[in-house]
């Protein structure tokens, strides 16, 4: 099930509202575990028994790493903990990863192996991180161990970020688990924080994703550049819009039942250089990097060579992390590279450039990476990128770049604005300019979100297009 | 946050989620879309099968979609919102000039579908030139409105152009056997010769076409003082205005009643009862007046005149041949007008009993190259 949809907005939301808060609190993480099975199953539903394995295998794992430390046995521990990592990954690795391997293999030694043809499970690149991230902080003694199953299943399972993340760590989230209290206030930011994600998905990234699918539908060899270049920018806000939609209506929702996630997204297009871009997009996924595989590796305290090995390994496993494809190896590949160049030779000169300077290569960067990424067909990201620089001769627009730029040309100064900070400030600049009228302000915001609400279902309704981008993840 | 505005947020937002669930879930499910004009999802049966394929899931999501309270009001909003953006399409339909809505039909000319039909037709030609003639067998593929209206379309909007497609078409047919309606048309594109709402031609183009098919074919070649013109409607609209929800300007429907009277016939579908007119007047009172001609779509219509030509024609068509086969009565003392997408029997053996003397073709542009049942054609 997805949140921009009638079914989640009027038929699982307000059941599972109604619900949880109909029970006592003791029964409440029960009622999450049992929604979010439902939610996860929709439409797949064989898929709830991996995942069930999955939660048992780190369940089990973080009570046997727990057990072996208390009675002081550390090699035990690590056994646990290996044999369930090792576990967990070999079900991530053959579930996403199967068919990517042979095909490889039938490429390069030119066998002839039958393909698996597995479906994949929906957001199992989402929970196997979170599984693992709880046994390893048990191991750490980062994290307390979890004995209630039914806390631990709502904790993996649970809705609001099982599909799309943000990917949260066991250890941030321990106590709201074992006790919280929801409050009015909490549930009103989460009903606003929803809204506004709902927004973004169906209004604006939707439109985005259109525009990006129209140009994308035409015959790359007549591409002209400007055409091009406007399809990527709205492949570029799309899946930005998309994504940090998706953890917007998470975060909300989380908030909705007393949960508070970490942020996942930080207006990553006003970045200045690509390490800064990475320090604001998808922070959940590189923290996760950064602390499982970047800093046991030893980070950068360890030799020059070791250092640049880090970073590569991390990046490309960032790269096939987001699918079983090359074109994700070499994205990943791509960014290990920037942030290396980066940070042992430009970036010292890049901070003394002109800011205007800094976004353009910062954005310049992160589209060409778009390029890469959008494409599964090696080939296809090729051909388009060479479309970018005018490689087919068509010159720099014609008639349908107008039209597309005319028709287009609100949704897109609407979607460069609100990947800024500025939509913040003046709605804080309003807020401030009411304070002290209570009333006023309530009007305000009730017309404001409880329009972007209604919009949204008239897009639902109409059944636009309404793509999701993470089934490959 | 205070506390106060908090509990406003909250209950607005339950009102909005639970009373929208509430509606949805004691409104009636609606059978049928009267505005766009199809049939809308039910609920789904349920089973154990269905569930674990997700066939279930996916058919209930479509019947929440297409039974949500006030379908046509959100998706107007949604349309009026879009053009507020200062869009010049929705849903792949142009906002036009003079109130037209013309529908883009992309992709539809290069699809696999369209290629196959273009072979299967020469095909077909080839198959019943000998038996026919030279000279008695005409095929017209009429473009669509985004190709004869190209100058009524928002500025630097460059749709695919039919006529690429068209001319494959008369490519694969043999010397002789193309009716070129284009050129045509595109002098009277200044007249009112499509709906402005709906995806068909009107009266009037049907009328311009056949006085030149007429003059090719070496019939009587009609005059607009042939015909008594009645306006049968004037607030018709149609099938595009459906898909956008929205208020534009409405069409008019007219018939070309001939002066000289002609007594005629009419069977729909064999053994069904002998009617007078091919007129359905109650057509005007549902949202499809269109099917005032024939009263739609039907797999075999047979019209007997008493004009003792000796011409017997066969009408292969689409619903653009509904307003175009009235003109053909004077000269022909039979014609089966056949709707190869409802027809389930062998065409081959049709034409070796019709004992017809001519052939017409006639389609749509796209509803040509997007129809799946043209392979029949050979059968």
């Amino acid at each position: 099930m997805v949140f921009s949809s009638l079914l989640f907005l009027f038929r699982f939301l307000p059941a599972v509202l109604a619900v949880y808060y109909i029970v006592p609190r003791s029964l409440r993480n029960l009622v999450l575990l049992l929604f979010s099975l439902v939610f996860y199953a929709w439409g797949e539903p064989v898929y709830i028994v991996l995942m069930l394995v999955s939660i048992l295998v780190s369940y089990t794992g973080g009570i046997a790493v727990d057990s072996r430390k208390r009675r002081g046995d550390e090699r035990g521990a690590k056994i646990a903990l290996i044999l369930s990592s090792v576990v967990s990954l070999s079900l991530l690795g053959f579930f996403k990863y199967a068919d990517f391997v042979i095909g490889t293999v039938n490429g390069i030694a030119g066998t002839g192996m039958d393909l698996l043809h597995i479906a994949l499970p929906i957001g199992i690149s989402f929970y196997t991180f979170q599984t693992m991230s709880y046994t390893i902080d048990v191991y750490r003694g980062e994290a307390k161990v979890q004995k209630n199953i039914i806390s631990f299943g709502a904790y993996v399972t649970m809705f609001p970020q099982l599909i799309a993340g943000p990917i949260v760590q066991y250890k941030t989230i321990d106590e709201q688990l074992r006790s919280r209290t929801e409050t009015s206030v909490q549930f009103a930011e989460g009903i606003n924080r929803f809204i506004l994600g709902l927004g973004k998905k169906v209004l604006l990234a939707n439109n985005a994703g259109a525009l990006w699918n129209s140009i994308s539908a035409m015959t790359v060899s007549e591409i002209p550049v400007a055409t091009a270049w406007m399809g990527l920018a709205a492949y570029t806000l799309q899946i930005y819009f998309d994504f940090s939609a998706y953890s917007d209506m998470a975060i909300g929702l989380g908030h909705m039942f007393g949960f508070r996630f970490l942020e996942n997204f930080n207006y990553p297009y006003i970045s200045k250089s690509i390490t800064e871009f990475w320090r604001r997009w998808h922070i959940s996924l590189s923290t996760w990097f950064r602390d499982y595989v970047y800093i046991p590796l030893g980070g950068n305290r360890v030799s020059k060579l070791c250092h640049v090995r880090n970073i590569l390994v991390v990046w490309l496993l960032t790269g096939i992390w987001h699918g079983a494809s090359w074109n994700f190896v070499i994205w990943g590949v791509y960014y290990g590279i920037l942030l290396l160049i980066e940070k042992f030779f430009l970036g010292k000169y890049l901070k003394k450039a002109p800011a205007v300077f800094q976004h353009i290569y910062c954005m310049f960067f992160v589209m060409l990476g778009w390029n890469l990424f959008v494409f599964d067909d090696m080939g296809a990201g090729l051909g388009f990128m060479r479309a970018l620089f005018g490689g087919y001769g068509q010159g720099f627009f014609n008639q349908e770049t107008v039209y597309l730029l005319y028709n287009n040309i609100i949704l897109l100064v609407l979607l460069i604005l609100g990947s800024t900070q500025l939509p913040k400030k003046l709605g804080n600049r309003i807020c401030a300019a009411f304070s002290g009228n209570d009333t006023a302000l309530i009007v305000i915001k009730n017309v404001f979100y409880a329009g972007i609400f209604l919009l949204s279902v008239a897009w639902l309704v109409d059944a636009s297009f309404n793509p999701f981008l993470y089934f490959r993840f | 946050m205070t506390r106060k505005q908090a509990w406003n947020i909250i209950t607005l937002f339950c009102i909005m989620i639970f009373g929208f669930t509430i509606a949805t879930l004691i409104k009636p499910p609606t059978a049928r879309s009267e505005t766009e004009n199809r049939d809308l999802a039910q609920m789904p049966e349920i089973s154990a099968r269905t569930v674990l394929n997700g066939e279930f899931e996916a058919d209930y999501e479509k019947y929440l979609t297409d039974q949500f309270v006030a379908r046509d009001g959100w998706i107007g909003l949604k349309t009026a919102v879009e053009r507020a953006m200062l869009r010049s399409e929705s849903k792949d339909i142009y906002f036009a000039e003079d109130g037209y809505l013309i529908e883009k039909h992309t992709g539809s000319f290069t699809s696999d579908t369209a290629a196959l039909n273009v072979r299967v037709l020469g095909q077909f030609a080839e198959m019943y030139q000998d038996q026919f003639g030279a000279g008695h067998m005409t095929f017209m593929v009429v473009p669509n409105a985004v190709d004869i209206l190209r100058d009524k379309l928002p500025a630097y909007a460059s749709p695919y152009d039919e006529e690429q497609y068209l001319a494959q078409v008369k490519e694969t047919l043999p010397e002789g056997m193309w009716f070129d309606t284009a050129a045509l048309l595109k002098e009277h594109s200044g007249e009112d010769i499509y709906y402005r709402t709906d995806h068909h031609w009107k009266t009037l183009a049907a009328f311009y076409v056949y006085q030149s098919w007429a003059q090719q074919q070496g019939y009587y070649v009609p005059s607009p003082e042939d015909f008594e013109i009645e306006t049968v409607t004037d607030s018709f609209e149609g099938t595009i205005q459906s898909k956008l929800g929205i208020d534009t300007k409405k069409d008019s429907i007219e018939l070309y009643h001939s002066k000289e009277d002609i007594f005629y016939t009419v069977q729909k579908n064999d053994g069904g009862e002998t009617e007078y007119s091919i007129y359905d007047y109650t057509a005007l009172d549902t949202k499809s007046k269109y099917n005032i001609f024939f009263g739609g779509n039907h797999a075999l219509v047979r019209i007997g005149t008493r004009q003792n030509t000796g011409r017997r024609a066969l009408v292969i068509k689409d619903s653009y041949a509904h307003c175009f086969v009235p003109f053909m009565l004077k000269e022909f003392d039979e014609i089966d007008v056949l709707d190869i997408r409802y027809y389930n029997q062998k065409l081959s053996d049709l034409i070796a009993q019709g004992e017809y003397t001519d052939l017409l073709f006639l389609y749509n542009a796209s509803g040509f190259a997007e129809d799946t049942s043209i392979s029949r054609l050979t059968y």
